[in-house]
């Protein structure tokens, strides 16, 4: 069982969050063309090792988390809020 | 009869009785299944898998092969047990399995012969590959009854279990996997720390490889060091001390699973320790040898006949035999001249033991065959005697076959170390030359594997490894491990295997016995060119059973390795995964069964609805009506009445389900503006709008109708199925996407009880109903909002409507919701009201052409449901930007469409496909589907909602449902979406 460190609650098993998406993408402009959304929307890296993701803590205090976490391992090397990111931590 | 009662072992004298296959039986306190069958005489305790050979006990331990029995009876029965690893309790229940009429006389025996008349076609390699091809015609008539009625082990039973399984979820500092002598002192070293510790162990007796040892005057002080340990372990405070405990898998995050068997009223716990450091001391195991019939009953581990009778007080045989490749099988020679039972021989595979070990057998008068094998085991049913010959220098043949005496035979093919929990951990054992077997080698974090498990059979040096385990691992928890009492002997553990992985000769020579897989399939499987070790296993079902391949993986992928020329280290091993042994589904219920499986959600009117006599179907979660039959009313008649009687005059409905969400703040109508396609900012306070989500590829999210209570508060309805998702994801746009807008959004779904209530008389009766409220036209129009109250209960009535109908929905606080619900009832009589239920609900809606999660499956754009008119052109929403990309505008989409059928008492099926051709076959041009269907009462004809390639463009066209499943074909006409008053009179009268 992967545990996550949820900045409100502490550590909890991972059947408490619900996986969101990839927190590494940036969504374009508004206005920006169609081809940029499609790209933000449809491609994205699959990593096996560090990646950055939203978790949702569905069955605690329904905070988005940003999670940063190894996808070949499971190890979960940071967690902050959203707008936080992990490099600032180190 | 071979096995017998021989001393005491380390069991007291009170006595059990146990049967079986009904026979009665006597046992002692402290036995297995396997020790008390053996001192009872029981050789032939069941069959095998395939082949039906005789089987009995082989081990006396969790690598047991042979002795898979049914414990218990009706509810209780338990298929595939090891005998070994059951203790007997007080009338304890056996059944021999797989065989008929009984394990001594087994009609299906047959297929053993079938084996060797016919080698290589009836369950060789690949069977179940080979003989399933093909006609598949004959698959489900002969094939797999016939299979089923030959193969397999143990039947589950078919009525409930009656037992209680629990679930313990616990936090512990340092976890140690297995109670043998290392585990016992890493354990309890780690405890002089302070920190939490616990101990598993998946025996009765914690111990390990010290309860072979003799319980005699020689081995009294390791005796007592070993009880001394297990005593001051019991007795710290900080200390679990789980035995009968199976510890099947380490999961991220250092989360190990076990399951513990108990006495009492609950019969499983199933453990989830979430551990800080691990330390593996699950010991090794003895591999068995590779001959002929090495599968028959009275072949057993030499280590499994040494704890039979130095344990549990039970001679294994009369005349026991050895047959080893390496040093340890010795002892179990030794032990059993030394309790006077005659040993006709040890034959060891190698040139020479060493001094120490021929001197031995010389001194017990033990003759000794060296440079020579054990061919094949002879006797009918169990073993008699053994065919032993000279193994040639190169080890390629054998020569000299002569026949020695014995009724057991003991054997040793070395040492496999346990290393399944460590390589969970995600790194892949290595091959150790030394043992002949595969070790951890590199550790997984936080895990520190040690002794036999790592390949450190000597017990001082297991120990000490130990030691040095639980000291590093409280180190890193910034705590200091404590000294212990050294065992007071030593054991060196010193194998000197020579690997001899199959004796070179003709026989059957099993390498999984649980599987019946043989040495020939494997050589058959490298043969056909199924060679990775991955692909042995599925090839042949080696490992597969419920051993999980403990015994037969080494001794396999050294065979294949020797096909192919590789090392055994190159060929590998094959990844290893939980659960390692045998564990109970009942645990991972737990208390979660029967009506605990998943929560019921009830409305508010739930009682209500009982006692008007509701059929209730559940949808999601909820229970909801499904309609409200009269006496002698089929679902069809109610549905029909409920459904006529609302377009003429007024029926309510309970739609509690529907998602509610409070939407509040400053930016609440600009972050409304973002995630609808149409406007709410311009929404006037006390009206309600329909608003479309999409999500954002384009596609329709979820729609529901949005009320504005003031100028900063919003009242969102959702779909009943995306009430979760929707409020998810509204939290993900408030945190994530957009944290600059000042708004909050509340879940108050369970707040609120709903009702909607329709027809003609809806008015009039909700007017009598709540007369405070002024329900005329003028004050109170289509898609109103009003805010009241009733005998001090809070309501909001939104005049909105899903039948097409003049309609309200009622939302009144769920503590107050029933009254609110039997005031409008009461109100309703002199109109006749009705309750209505789901199907209703559908009929309504389908006829007025509202579409639903049918129709909203995440792959129609707004086009698809005329709706792309809705979006807003004034300002950017969610969706916008991608919902016109060319395939999502094609006008060739399939488009939402009505259909009647030609004849109107002729039903469409949901689901069937739409199709120009009356005649159309499996390659015909699919043109849409049909999403959902219903009778109308109104229009006297079965009617249904779906979907045609330009639909928009084909109405009045006919063309055919075709449900091939049940070979039905339905003209239909296709019509508009809107059945019933299309232009939208009634719901504004």
């Amino acid at each position: 069982m992967m545990r996550i460190n949820c900045p409100y609650c502490g550590e909890r098993e991972h059947s408490e969050f619900t996986y969101g998406e990839d927190a590494t993408r940036t969504a374009p402009d508004n206005d920006a063309p169609m081809e940029e959304w499609n790209k933000f929307v449809y491609e994205r890296d699959n990593p096996a090792g560090e990646h950055i993701e939203y978790w949702h803590h569905a069955f605690g205090c329904r905070a988005w988390l940003k999670v940063q976490r190894n996808t070949f391992t499971h190890d979960i090397s940071w967690v902050g809020l959203p707008h936080e990111h992990p490099e600032a931590e180190s | 009869m071979s096995g017998f009662r021989h001393g005491e072992g380390r069991l007291g004298d009170a006595t059990l009785n146990f049967t079986f296959d009904g026979k009665p039986m006597l046992a002692r306190a402290g036995d297995t299944v396997a020790s008390a069958l053996l001192a009872n005489g029981v050789e032939v305790v069941g069959r095998s898998f395939k082949y039906h050979r005789p089987r009995g006990v082989t081990s006396s331990g969790p690598e047991e092969t042979g002795a898979l029995v049914t414990i218990g009876a009706g509810g209780k029965a338990d298929p595939n047990a090891r005998a070994t690893m059951e203790p007997i309790t007080k009338g304890l229940e056996v059944f021999s399995q797989n065989c008929f009429p009984s394990p001594k006389f087994d009609l299906m025996s047959v297929n053993g012969l079938a084996g060797a008349i016919l080698p290589g076609s009836l369950f060789s390699a690949g069977f179940y590959y080979k003989t399933f091809m093909w006609p598949a015609a004959l698959w489900y008539k002969f094939y797999e009854p016939s299979i089923r009625a030959a193969a397999g082990m143990g039947v589950p039973p078919k009525v409930a279990d009656p037992d209680i399984y629990d679930r313990v979820q616990s936090f512990c500092d340092v976890a140690v996997v297995g109670g043998g002598s290392a585990g016992l002192s890493a354990a309890l070293s780690a405890a002089q720390s302070g920190l939490r510790v616990v101990l598993f162990d998946e025996h009765n007796d914690l111990g390990g490889q010290l309860l072979n040892e003799a319980n005699s005057e020689a081995n009294t002080d390791l005796e007592q060091w070993r009880a001394d340990t297990v005593a001051a372990l019991k007795a710290a405070s900080n200390v679990k001390v789980l035995t009968r405990t199976v510890c099947w898998g380490r999961f991220d995050g250092n989360m190990l699973a076990a399951h513990e068997s108990v006495d009492g009223k609950v019969r499983q716990n199933y453990h989830k320790v979430q551990a800080k450091k691990i330390i593996i001391a699950a010991g090794a195991i003895e591999r068995p040898l590779v001959f002929g019939n090495n599968d028959k009953p009275n072949v057993m581990l030499a280590s499994g006949a040494r704890r039979m009778l130095n344990h549990y007080g039970t001679a294994t045989g009369k005349m026991l035999a050895v047959f080893t490749n390496n040093d340890s099988a010795y002892q179990t020679a030794f032990d059993y001249a030394d309790a006077g039972i005659k040993v006709s021989a040890v034959v060891d595979s190698r040139q020479y033991p060493g001094q120490a070990l021929v001197d031995g057998c010389q001194s017990r008068g033990i003759t000794l065959f060296t440079q020579s094998v054990v061919t094949k085991a002879k006797g009918w049913q169990a073993v008699r005697s053994i065919e032993i010959a000279d193994l040639a220098a190169n080890g390629q043949s054998v020569s000299n076959r002569r026949r020695v005496s014995c009724d057991v035979l003991a054997h040793s093919g070395g040492w496999t170390p346990q290393v399944q929990m460590a390589a969970h951990g995600g790194k892949p054992p290595l091959y150790d030359k030394k043992i002949a077997a595969f070790v951890v080698g590199d550790q997984a974090p936080d895990t520190y594997s040690v002794g036999a498990a790592e390949g450190e059979n000597g017990l001082l040096a297991g120990v000490a490894q130990a030691l040095h385990a639980a000291k590093a691992a409280c180190a890193e928890l910034g705590e200091e491990a404590g000294p212990i009492t050294q065992p007071p002997q030593d054991r060196d553990g010193a194998t000197n295997i020579v690997p001899l992985w199959s004796v070179p000769a003709k026989g059957k020579q099993l390498v999984d016995i649980q599987h019946d897989v043989t040495a020939a399939d494997v050589v058959q499987s490298h043969q056909e060119g199924f060679i990775s070790v991955e692909h042995l296993k599925r090839y042949t079902t080696l490992g597969m059973a419920n051993d999980q391949g403990r015994t037969s993986n080494v001794n396999a992928l050294a065979i294949m390795a020797q096909c192919r020329g590789i090392s055994i280290a190159e060929a590998g091993t094959t990844r290893f995964r939980a659960p390692l042994a045998p564990v109970s589904m009942g645990g991972f219920g737990g208390r979660e069964i029967g009506k605990h499986f998943k929560p019921v959600r009830r409305t508010p009117m739930q009682e209500w609805h009982e006692k008007a006599g509701a059929v209730f179907v559940q949808a999601g979660m909820y229970m909801r009506p499904q309609y409200y039959p009269q006496a002698g009313e089929t679902i069809d008649d109610a549905y029909e009445r409920e459904t006529e009687h609302v377009r003429k005059k007024v029926g309510i409905c309970d739609v509690t389900s529907l998602g509610k969400i409070e939407i509040v703040g400053p930016d609440a109508a600009e972050f409304l503006d973002r995630v609808y396609i149409n406007m709410f900012s311009t929404l006037k306070v006390g009206k309600a709008r329909y608003g479309v989500m999409l999500r954002e590829d384009g596609i329709v999210y979820d729609d529901g109708t949005t009320s504005r209570f003031a100028e900063d508060r919003f009242f969102m309805t959702t779909t009943t199925a995306k009430a979760g998702p929707v409020m998810a994801y509204l939290e993900r746009c408030l945190e994530i996407d957009w944290p600059e807008l000042k708004v909050r959004v509340s879940s108050v779904s369970e707040r609120w009880g709903a009702m909607a209530v329709a027809g003609p008389d809806a008015r009039a009766t909700l007017t009598a109903a709540f007369p405070s409220v002024d329900f005329s036209n003028e004050t109170f129009p289509f898609m109103g909002v009003v805010h009241a109250e009733h005998n001090g209960a809070k309501m909001v009535i939104l005049r909105i409507s899903f039948s097409g109908e003049m309609a309200y929905e009622v939302y009144a606080e769920s503590e107050h919701a029933t009254d609110i619900w039997q005031a409008i009832i009461d109100a309703g009589q002199v109109h006749d009201i009705v309750p209505y239920g789901l199907e209703t609900l559908g009929a309504l809606r389908i006829e007025k052409g509202h579409v639903t999660g049918a129709e909203l499956d995440g792959r129609v754009t707004l086009g698809d449901v005329h709706m792309d008119g809705m979006a807003s052109k004034k300002k950017w929403f969610v969706g916008k930007n991608l919902k016109d990309r060319e395939g999502l505008v094609h006008p060739d989409r399939p488009q939402l469409v009505g259909l009647k059928s030609v004849d109107p008492r002729t039903p469409i099926s949901t689901g069937s496909i739409l199709v120009t051709d009356a005649n159309a076959t499996a390659g015909a041009d699919k043109q849409g589907w049909v999403s959902s269907m219903t009778y109308s009462p109104e229009l006297g004809n079965f009617i249904a909602l779906g979907f045609l390639r330009g639909g928009k463009d084909r109405i009045g066209e006919r063309i055919y449902a075709a449900y091939p499943v049940k070979g039905r074909t339905v003209e239909v006409e296709v019509v508009s979406n809107h059945f019933v008053d299309p232009t939208n009179e009634r719901v504004k009268g």
